[in-house]
């Protein structure tokens, strides 16, 4: 038996018998090693490498500034804006919910995060309205992932660190996409809701009403244009602008919108710790098990059985979608990130795809995977908040999902979505 | 009284440990950054204002980022054992519903078993690279400090977490106390109290 072949078995059978990812990673590495007599000290040195990094120290900065911002009222007041805009036109409330996930997905990298803060919010509010429950929950979960499309993105850092590319660049690559992602699901919903005749929520557009909610809302509003434009114009790295937008919400909670508590801040200190204990623990052993594979050659061989089948780029592209919105269902996003990089990432620039491009696009077919059975976390989130079974959900997600894949095509097939922003913006200011 | 509030802290150990590392180094990045502002500007002014000159300023603490670097890979570790004891580390497990409880019961708790041989050979492996470094030591590059005694908390980590485990299944099986899902989202605004809330990204 090979080592590829112990490897491979190891990790899908512990997968299979239900062990944590991070152990299925981690032993079907050490087992390789053993195999191949490769001394497990190194083991230990991977442990160490794997965290000792500047830029992963954004992931835990970025979960506890979107866990903050629940607490601090931030949260609300940009879902308001979201709903003066969108709300009166057919299937407003929806397209609220869309609109709102993409504005919190400028302050939160993360799809999760961004259903339960949006949903808690907008599908009681959508059932209200007379919105079936399984509807609400579904255009919640599918769009719930702009989250991590639109910057910041944990999903992005996680890449970026993997793959050494510009987290910067990313997060301004993964914004045009972002966009077209948003006006496909509002089309679709667009679509759904007059079919379904759900009708805008009986307030007239008014300049006015978006006016007060912006104005309220302006703290809430100036948190992305910090984050972001100190990411940008390159006054903060990544992991920075990460911390800074941590004190920025403790500040707007404590001093302007005066909402946040002592135990909301406790209880997102908390959660903090053991989500970025059990994401990055899975970077030890990821970054093990890649290594690994990379030394016995197994990208070559995935790449030459890829172009064995195909030569043309476009084949390549849908196979390598399908295959990781078929992961996505089953894994969990960080770990495919983790695990397809150093496989599929050296194939995909052999045959001329950009690094950043083909992150993108990666972290674009993850995002479907969040609202996709039987391993979507959005859709948990939504049915727990709606009180709509997964299959009543996962069945109106479908028209979401179809569109979201339909536009990860275009983002895939036209480079220039996703790399004309990043070009522009480091012609200005690099 | 004593004994069970002594009790509760072991129980959150990590998660204590783990929020004080947290906010230990957000706030030292965070002091960075305003120092660096602080320093810059003060160093355009070296341009117009001759005495400043004579006080050169380092771009911020020249061992912040290292130091805090440090405290994020204890962090992460100690979070990864929170995470055990919470039950929380991601595993695939739609597959169960195929079969009765009792299949899925027994094969978790067979991979546990792995788990626990996962860890106690790290904890081997890395005690003998902590001696080496002891022995061959090795400085970080601006604190100076040997660096074996950042690689202990791998020992440290991986054996709490082989209890962490043990305590886990005992709690499961012996004690038959219901481990909640901590990615259950909490939903407090409809019309029950869900259970404990959190979500990843």
């Amino acid at each position: 038996m090979s080592v590829t072949a112990i490897i491979f078995l190891t990790f899908v059978g512990l997968l299979i018998v239900g062990a944590p990812i991070t152990l299925s990673l981690g032993a079907a590495a050490m087992g390789g090693m053993i195999f191949s007599g490769k001394p497990l000290e190194g083991l230990v040195e991977i442990a160490y490498t794997s965290v000792n990094s500047f830029p992963i120290m954004a992931l835990p900065a970025f979960i506890l500034s979107g866990a903050l911002m629940e607490s601090a009222g931030i949260s609300r007041r940009l879902v308001a804006v979201a709903e003066a805009m969108a709300g009166p036109f057919t299937g407003g409330m929806a397209a609220s919910t869309i609109l709102s996930c993409l504005f919190f997905g400028a302050i939160s990298g993360s799809g999760p995060a961004t259903t339960a803060a949006v949903g808690m919010l907008m599908i009681p509010a959508m059932v209200r309205h007379g919105y079936n429950k399984g509807y609400a929950g579904a255009v919640t979960s599918s769009s719930g992932g702009l989250g991590v499309v639109i910057p910041p993105s944990i999903p992005m850092v996680i890449y970026g660190v993997a793959a050494s590319q510009s987290i910067a660049d990313l997060f301004i690559a993964g914004f045009i996409p972002g966009i077209m992602l948003a006006v496909g699901l509002m089309a679709m919903n667009y679509l759904r809701s007059r079919q379904k005749k759900y009708e805008g929520d009986g307030k007239e557009l008014s300049v006015r009403s978006v006016m007060t909610t912006m104005k309220e809302g302006f703290w809430a509003l100036l948190t992305p244009v910090i984050i972001l434009g100190g990411i940008y114009t390159g006054f903060f790295t990544p992991t920075e602008a990460a911390i800074v937008s941590i004190f920025y919400t403790l500040f707007v909670g404590i001093f302007i919108y005066k909402e946040i508590e002592l135990k909301g801040a406790m209880k997102a200190l908390e959660s903090t710790t053991w989500i970025t204990g059990r994401v990055l623990i899975i970077m030890f052993t990821a970054l093990a098990f890649g290594q690994l594979l990379t030394i016995n050659k197994i990208p070559d061989l995935i790449a030459a059985g890829l172009l064995n089948l195909t030569d043309n780029l476009y084949m390549i592209w849908a196979l390598i979608i399908f295959f990781l919105l078929f992961m996505g269902m089953f894994m969990e996003t960080l770990a495919t990130i983790m695990l397809v990089t150093p496989v599929l990432l050296p194939v995909m620039i052999s045959l001329g795809v950009d690094p950043i491009h083909f992150g993108v696009v990666l972290v674009c077919c993850c995002e479907i995977g969040f609202a996709t059975p039987p391993l979507g976390e959005n859709m948990f989130i939504a049915s727990g908040v709606a009180r709509a079974t997964l299959e009543d959900i996962s069945l109106n997600a479908l028209p979401f999902v179809f569109v979201s894949v339909l536009v990860v095509f275009l983002i895939a097939y036209f480079p220039g979505l996703t790399l004309w922003l990043p070009e522009f913006l480091n012609s200005i200011f690099g | 009284m004593r004994a069970k509030t002594t009790l509760k802290i072991l129980d959150n150990l990590e998660s204590y440990l783990c929020q004080i590392l947290l906010v230990f180094f957000v706030c030292l990045l965070f002091l960075q950054i305003v120092l660096r502002i602080v320093f810059s500007a003060i160093d355009q002014l070296s341009h117009y204002i001759s005495f400043l000159e004579h006080y050169p300023l380092p771009a911020s603490i020249p061992w912040g980022e290292e130091l805090s670097r440090f405290a994020f890979v204890w962090f992460v570790f100690l979070g990864a054992t929170y995470a055990a004891r919470l039950a929380a580390h991601n595993r695939v497990t739609f597959q169960f519903k195929l079969f009765p409880k009792i299949v899925g019961d027994i094969s978790t708790l067979l991979s546990d078993l792995v788990w626990i041989v996962f860890n106690c050979v790290i904890v081997y492996y890395s005690i003998n690279v902590i001696k080496e470094g002891f022995e061959f030591p090795e400085y970080s590059p601006t604190l100076d400090w040997i660096m074996a005694y950042i690689f202990m908390i791998f020992p440290i980590a991986f054996s709490l977490m082989t209890i962490r485990i043990i305590q886990v299944n005992i709690m499961k099986h012996i004690l038959k106390i219901e481990i909640a899902d901590v990615d259950k989202v909490d939903t407090g605004n409809l019309d029950d109290e869900g259970s404990e809330s959190e979500v990843t990204s």
